[in-house]
């Protein structure tokens, strides 16, 4: 997926004007969002969990929805979530912030080209590219993941750091600033909003990857939904696929509410 | 002609009216400049002529027709608009942006270009160069032209003009509103002319209607303004220098008595030096073959080597039009450094010259 | 499967000697996008017009349209599959679905970022509310529209591919019976075609988006 695919909610609600009930209700949950959505889709999880657990509605369901074996799968997919992004971010950041100096400025585009390039590559694809060079399992799976929610994080990172007026750097070298003291001090707080955005970008879009690493045998929700679909089991598929979304708007909420108060302090 | 009558505007139930009984009478081929601070109902009651705002009360006649009877779009076709972000669609070449109204009308394509290059011209912008050229590719000043342009295309007997001139620097400004001025002398539109700048309307406004709080303050001629404001308030609004403020009023043409001689490029000095001695400012107009003002020969000139007068002739740096007020001369004869100004007429042939004494003059017969 | 062993010159080979299968392929994936990004144009901005329009509509349409891309491709694919069965039903309407939000989103936000001046000196000249819609808006909009088709187009290539795996065809078959077979000659050539078919779109979609700013300004 592309940068610009899951982002809206800038674009939704300005609080202006005369408010309609429906409107109010929105701006509401806007408001709430931080507590309420994230509370919200932990507590939808538990309770689905627990329900399908439960309620299995047929044998060959009631064999893969155990305790032990959702948990299992949520686990991997959380796993492979975070440690993909969170390896991202440790070496996309840097990156980021390395081909941003002036020394390094002319080469940017050497960069950013190919970057914006490879962020057109399909998920799967770059799975099952990985998947040929070394092998199915988990730490594929991780490798490929990691890979692919870099992009976004490296570019958010230097467009955000590029995108800071000339001025205020100019300014801060003016009153004697080191250029380390700078990065500090002023290019990375400026651009800081704008890295969280390509973060949470990538993790919400790594949630829906992670859920594809199951054809290299990593595990994961997918595995409960491509079951579902192998065994036409529409209970696995949707337990699956729920859990996955709920993943997704949670991580969604919670990056989304933390890149807004960047931008707000 | 326009005339408000009894007219109250209400935006929401309960709030201050944005405008209250507003009662003006535009005669046809007047310019009325609406003038107040910012939230005075300026900009609404123009927006009722042409029913961008609804009236809540009252009714506003255009040529003694009652404008609610007409269908909004049929009447705004034919009420120029002109805004002060000009609002010109970026989209459109300069010509497709003239032309808009006139495809609204479904005129035929042919007349839609010789109309569209006779706006251009009569605007200053060659048709050649810039009829296919995009907004974002001209300056301030020419956008405002284009967008007077297009508010002209089907040449509507009324104009309503929202600070029109308001984006642009203050020369450009000047410029602008003198060149109107001249323009609608031809034209004699009835103009409606929001402003929220007093010395604008003064200069621009055969009716200055002063308002405040959606009321009506004062509503009179420039001169009237000036020497007998209604209330405390319009007095602040005019401001202590009523003298100053007396020189957008008058023209440059109503006080122009001064001749000055002339002389050719190819003229002798010894020609020109006889002229130079005559004239009350020691100097003489330089002219080209076709008459057009080149420059000057004054005393610092004549002692200059050379046989000629193209070989010793200085050049103005600012010259103005007939149509200027006293103010702008002032200010061209501080940029000039003289203490007179050359005064010609559209072709840039000399018509004279206005002194420092002449503008002296002016403002104290008008006390 | 393990790191196995093999030499692009085998991917070549195979390329080679599957030709018509991979044509057929290709035409199956073009056919399966071609159609869903048809849907979602039609769907999309009809939407984004009416969100743009009317702001109840703006209020449920744009974050569902949200929500939906929370959701993991094969999840939607799974969740279609009571409703539409297997194969080419059920990819187009999970790419369709896909489509939607760069495109709603685009169309919104580009009617509403057109400078309100722009349309009262509109207003204000006479054009009719249908003639504004016609002359102004949606030729001013029309770049920031298709950036947003150019996004969707993009990523419904890639979701085609997950598509495969419940019968639509196309591409992503290449992956799946490689992933079946063993065979990384033919993972590794789905692989590369989809990643050179999704780049190649993009950079067309991105030359023609150039072309519509360009003739623009």
């Amino acid at each position: 997926m592309t940068d610009s695919g899951v982002n809206i909610n800038s674009a939704v609600i300005s609080a202006e004007e005369s408010v309609s009930p429906t409107r109010r209700f929105f701006i509401g949950i806007q408001k709430s969002g931080p507590v309420l959505v994230p509370l919200l889709s932990l507590a939808a999880m538990i309770v689905l969990i627990i329900y399908m657990v439960n309620n299995p509605g047929g044998a060959i369901e009631a064999r893969i929805l155990n305790y032990g074996n959702v948990l299992r799968m949520f686990r991997e997919h959380i796993t492979l979530v975070l440690v993909g992004s969170g390896a991202a971010i440790l070496t996309s950041v840097p990156l980021g912030i390395l081909i941003t100096r002036p020394a390094m400025r002319r080469y940017t585009p050497l960069i950013d080209n190919p970057v914006n390039v490879a962020q057109t590559v399909p998920g799967l694809a770059i799975l099952a590219l990985f998947l040929t060079i070394f092998g199915l399992g988990f730490r594929t799976a991780i490798f490929a993941l990691w890979l692919y929610s870099l992009l976004p994080i490296l570019r958010n990172t230097s467009s955000g750091i590029q995108g800071i007026e000339p001025g205020i750097i100019e300014a801060a070298r003016g009153m004697g600033m080191r250029p380390w003291r700078i990065l500090i001090r002023i290019e990375l707080p400026l651009a800081l909003p704008i890295i969280m955005a390509g973060i949470k970008t990538a993790t919400v879009v790594l949630v829906g990857s992670a859920a594809l690493s199951t054809f290299i045998g990593a595990g994961g929700l997918g595995e409960l939904i491509v079951t579902g679909i192998d065994l036409m089991r529409p209970t696995l598929i949707y337990t699956g696929a729920i859990l996955s979304a709920l993943l997704a708007i949670l991580l969604d909420n919670l990056l989304g509410s933390l890149e807004r108060y960047l931008r707000e302090r | 002609m326009i005339r408000f009558e009894n007219v109250t505007k209400i935006f929401s139930r309960g709030t201050i009216p944005a405008v209250s009984n507003l009662n003006i009478e535009i005669p046809e081929g007047t310019i009325c400049c609406m003038v107040g601070p910012s939230g005075c109902g300026k900009t609404t009651s123009m927006k009722m002529v042409n029913r961008l705002h609804s009236i809540t009360e009252g009714k506003i006649y255009i040529d003694e027709v009652d404008n609610s009877t007409i269908d909004p779009i049929s009447l705004r076709l034919d009420i120029g608009y002109v805004i002060q972000e000009i609002g010109l669609f970026p989209h459109m070449t300069i010509a497709d942006n003239v032309a808009t109204v006139l495809v609204e009308k479904k005129w035929p394509k042919q007349e839609i270009g010789k109309r569209v290059d006779e706006l251009l011209e009569l605007m200053g912008l060659e048709p050649k160069i810039y009829r296919q050229r995009r907004p974002s590719h001209l300056s301030g000043g020419q956008r405002q032209r284009v967008g007077v342009a297009r508010a002209m295309a089907a040449n509507p007997p009324i104009m309503l003009m929202d600070e029109p001139f308001g984006a642009v620097d203050h020369i450009a400004r000047v410029r602008l509103q003198n060149e109107f001025l001249t323009l609608q002398e031809k034209i004699s539109k009835t103009i409606i002319f929001v402003t929220h700048d007093i010395d604008e309307a003064i200069k621009m406004g055969d009716m200055i209607a002063v308002m405040r709080e959606g009321k009506l303050v004062q509503y009179s001629t420039p001169e009237d303004l000036l020497s007998t404001p209604a209330d405390e308030f319009v007095a602040n609004l005019v401001g202590g220098n009523r003298s100053i403020k007396r020189l957008h009023l008058i023209r440059v043409s109503e006080i122009l008595n001064r001749k000055v001689a002339t002389v050719n490029m190819s003229d002798t000095l010894e020609a020109a030096k006889k002229h130079v001695i005559e004239n009350a400012f020691n100097v003489v107009y330089v002219v080209s073959d076709t008459g057009v003002l080149n420059g000057f020969i004054g005393k610092v000139e004549l002692k200059q080597e050379g046989e000629f007068v193209k070989d010793v002739y200085r050049s103005y740096p600012e010259i103005i039009s007939d149509e200027a007020t006293l103010s702008d001369a002032l200010s061209v004869m501080l940029s000039n450094g003289e203490s007179y100004v050359p005064v010609v007429d559209d072709f840039e042939h000399p018509l004279g010259a206005v002194s420092l004494e002449d503008v002296f003059k002016a403002v104290r017969q008008d006390d | 499967m393990g790191a196995s062993r093999f030499e692009f010159r085998d991917v070549w080979e195979y390329i080679t000697s599957n030709q018509d299968y991979l044509i057929r392929l290709m035409i199956q994936h073009a056919h399966l996008v071609f159609f869903a990004i048809v849907l979602g144009v039609v769907i999309g901005i009809t939407l984004g017009f009416l969100s743009a329009y009317y702001k109840p509509v703006a209020a449920v349409v744009l974050p569902f349209a949200q929500i939906m891309m929370t959701v993991p491709s094969i999840a939607l694919i799974g969740i279609l599959l009571p409703f539409v069965g297997l194969g080419f039903n059920n990819g187009l309407v999970a790419l369709t679905l896909y489509s939607l939000l760069p495109i709603i989103r685009n169309t919104y936000t580009g009617l509403n970022e057109i400078s309100p001046s722009i349309l009262e000196a509109a207003r204000g000249m006479g054009l009719s509310e249908r003639r504004i819609l016609w002359r102004i808006k949606l030729p001013l909009v029309l770049p920031v529209v298709f950036a947003g088709i150019r996004t969707a187009i993009v990523m419904i290539v890639g979701i085609g591919a997950i598509a495969s795996y419940v019968g639509a065809g196309g591409l992503g078959d290449l992956i799946f019976r490689g992933i079946a077979r063993m065979r990384p000659v033919m993972i590794l050539t789905g692989a590369i075609f989809i990643s050179i078919i999704a780049i190649f779109l993009d950079i067309i979609m991105g030359w023609i988006e150039r072309k519509l700013i360009a003739r623009q300004t």
